[in-house]
């Protein structure tokens, strides 16, 4: 794109009226306007569904709005309004907590399979590894209606196979203590298969004759997975890794269906803290500043991610 | 090549500006199309429908159900971003100042003569804010205690009568309840809404609580005072004790009286229709009041407005009138489902009906239903901040439901509800 426009721009001087491309055709009809051309649905949808809805959050964000003395501009009134509140710092106390479980959880248990169903020469891998894959087919609502069935403390699945082995009944999403724990089984139920394709990408790539040579100096499954493997997957695994953050950090459906965010804010994670403000508190100021909040703690997050994959290389 | 690059560019730029105008440019009007968004199930307004299309030539109406759980969030989400693809919707009685003072309904004070001849003053009410008409109602409700005499029998207890002047208490019904768990039956007592406002505002009203909204603009909360508190504790015990099943969700408790697994349930006149097909031989009481307070019972139940960014607003009210305003459309849209109308009209035609939905069991349902209806009603509290009270105090029954403590957890609901109508003031 720059070689055709600046050599347009030098001619510009000397040829006065339209800018010339390669060969005196005009810029319009070079190279430059065709890729720009490609671009722009890109461009247009990054700036109308991205930019402008942020911009929009960041400057509602700003602005209190009062049914009796209308919306007024309060600086950073919302953001103070919103770290005083004891709601809401629970509900980011509630999403660091489930960052640091969900992710670590979600790529170790994918890791582990993908290497079992790539490495191992295990019976019936490719029947197992559909039935990991078949959730992420499922539509999260389905999942969540089905996981509220397994986790009904009455009469439910998860009690059950605990009566066998002689365990009380648990009460699971309606226990304060128990509930976010149980909306990360389900996510990971839907998250590990997901993830784990990438990662079975990634190690199909890895040459063979690496772990040739590895076997053939004797070296054990685990320092295999140790000097091989693991280094020469830390691509897709620094994807999946800011990918499954930041599809963690934007759950939402299943808090809705499950638990409302409930037992005692255990597991209004602020996603669904956002939403509850906005649309059945309807306090847009203070929804769109913890939106800013958010993504401001994503961003924060992702940064760290990169840097550490950084300082590893 | 260079040809076909600039095809596809060419392609691909008008793509662009193709995702730029539908951005721009909403749908716009239907003709005679009405857009319909409710809760309910769509076969309940075929009947409705149906009329409307034959008494009016040229309108059709399309209906979309949103789910209740979701409906008010929902309905909230999309009118606030100037959906103009709804015309007419439900909107909870309670919540017709709310909607309104954001400007979420279209002004209908033209029809406020025809509209206070056809319904109730208390039902015509619920459609009035800041001195001017926002909704119509479209039915009214009140609960009614269905008695599983199958499950009584087995203990050896003789359920309560449908008399008003025979009403039992919350204590005798627990006990009773207890005695047919004891003689097999798997649950005790279930309320219909476990865990909504509309139908546990009683249980602190019998004490004496009160609604819980105070104040001359009534934007002050009392959800935290003794009775309340002491309502609250029943309620929780239900659940502690046993009686009542944690992990069954509103809405999701019918069937399992209609399957014989509970002695008592309190649900609405809708389950008459319902538990018409349930093999249980049940019969109707009254709902239980607290020893020594009040008799009293929920009431109250959807409206419809338009919404002021239809574009088809003339088609949109010509239905809208219809459904409410005109008795032989009201008692079409009753035609599926069990609902008192609020069409005064309408409801004469229809109540008598109720006693014989279901056979015998429902007899005394007709005269019981009038009995509360114009005697022990409550309305649920009139406030443009209800919907922020309604949706915390919901959350707080849901945690007390679970086992949270009923004094502290109504007194974080408090100061929740506080906050809640901060940008209110």
């Amino acid at each position: 794109m720059s070689g055709p426009v600046a050599r347009a721009g030098g001619r510009a001087h000397t040829a006065p009226g339209p800018r010339r491309g390669h060969r005196g055709t005009p810029w319009w009809r070079g190279t430059a306007a065709v890729a720009l051309a490609f671009l722009l649905p890109s461009l247009v949808a990054l700036t109308l569904l991205r930019l402008l809805p942020g911009a929009t959050a960041l400057w509602g964000s700003l602005h209190h709005t009062s049914l009796l003395s209308g919306e007024s501009f309060v600086g950073l009134g919302n953001y103070l309004n919103l770290f005083s509140n004891a709601d809401f710092r629970n509900a980011v106390g509630v999403t660091l907590l489930f960052t640091l479980v969900v992710n670590p959880l979600q790529i170790a248990v994918s890791i582990a399979l993908a290497v079992l169903y790539t490495r191992r020469r295990m019976a019936g891998a490719k029947v197992w590894r559909a039935l990991v894959i078949l959730p992420i087919a499922t539509p999260p609502a389905v999942s969540a209606v089905v996981w509220s069935v397994i986790f009904r403390p009455e009469g439910g699945l998860a009690n059950a196979l605990l009566a066998v082995v002689g365990l009380p009944p648990q009460g699971y999403l309606t226990s304060p203590d128990q509930a976010l724990a149980s909306i990360i089984v389900l996510l990971s139920w839907i998250g590990v298969g997901y993830w784990m394709l990438f990662l079975i990408a990634g190690i199909n790539d890895i040459p063979t004759d690496l772990y040739e040579a590895a076997e053939l100096d004797g070296a054990s499954p685990a320092r295999t997975f140790l000097s091989v493997t693991l280094p020469l997957l830390r691509r897709p695994l620094s994807f999946v890794l800011v990918a499954a953050t930041v599809s963690n950090l934007l759950v939402f459906a299943p808090v809705q269906i499950l638990t409302g965010g409930g037992p005692e804010g255990s597991t209004n994670l602020l996603m669904y803290d956002i939403y509850s403000r906005a649309y059945a508190l309807g306090d847009m100021g203070r929804a769109q500043a913890e939106v800013v909040v958010l993504v401001v703690i994503t961003l924060v997050i992702v940064a760290v991610q990169f840097r550490m994959l950084r300082s590893e290389d | 090549m260079r040809k076909r690059q600039r095809v596809l560019a060419s392609v691909a730029g008008a793509a662009s500006l193709a995702l730029v105008a539908a951005c721009s440019s909403g749908p716009g009007g239907d003709g005679g199309t009405i857009q319909f968004l409710a809760p309910e199930d769509p076969a309940f307004f075929e009947p409705l429908i149906e009329a409307f299309e034959a008494a009016h030539e040229g309108y059709t109406v399309e209906y979309t159900q949103v789910p209740f759980d979701q409906y008010n969030s929902t309905v909230q989400q999309r009118l606030s971003a100037e959906d103009d693809t709804i015309d007419v919707y439900a909107v909870d009685q309670p919540r017709v100042p709310w909607m309104a003072a954001q400007g979420l309904l279209e002004d209908l004070s033209d029809v406020e003569e025809e509209a206070r001849a056809a319904t109730t003053e208390g039902q015509y009410s619920t459609g009035i804010h800041d001195g001017k008409l926002w909704a119509l109602p479209v039915w009214n409700s009140t609960q009614l205690m269905f008695v599983n005499q199958d499950a009584l029998a087995e203990a050896g207890v003789e359920g309560p009568s449908t008399d008003p002047d025979e009403r039992w208490t919350w204590e005798e019904t627990a006990e009773a309840a207890e005695a047919a768990q004891e003689a097999g039956t798997e649950w005790g007592l279930l309320l219909e809404q476990t865990d909504y406002y509309y139908q546990l505002q009683p249980l602190a009203e019998s004490l004496g609580g009160g609604s819980g909204v105070v104040g001359e603009d009534m934007l002050e909360q009392d959800v935290a005072n003794p009775e309340w508190v002491r309502a609250m504790e029943w309620f929780g015990a239900t659940f502690e004790d046993g009686l009542s099943p944690r992990g069954v969700g509103s809405f999701e408790t019918s069937p399992l009286f209609a399957d014989g697994d509970v002695a008592f349930f309190v649900g609405g006149p809708w389950d008459l229709g319902g538990f018409a097909d349930s093999d249980v031989d049940w019969t109707v009481a009254p709902m239980p009041y607290f020893e020594g307070g009040e008799a009293v019972t929920p009431s109250g139940s959807w409206s419809w407005g338009v919404n002021p960014a239809s574009q088809n607003k003339d088609a949109a009210r010509a239905f809208l009138e219809y459904a409410a305003l005109d008795a032989e459309g009201n008692l079409a849209s009753t035609e599926r489902q069990t609902i008192i109308p609020a069409n005064i009209e309408a409801a004469a035609e229809y109540l008598p009906r109720v006693d014989t939905l279901a056979g015998e069991r429902s007899a005394g349902a007709s005269d019981l239903i009038t009995y509360e209806v114009q005697n022990t009603a409550v309305v649920r509290p009139v406030t443009v901040g209800y919907a922020q009270f309604e949706e915390v105090m919901n959350t707080a029954f849901a945690d007390i439901r679970n086992g949270s403590d009923a004094a502290s957890r109504l007194e974080q609901a408090g100061e929740q509800v506080d906050d809640a109508w901060e940008p209110l003031r």
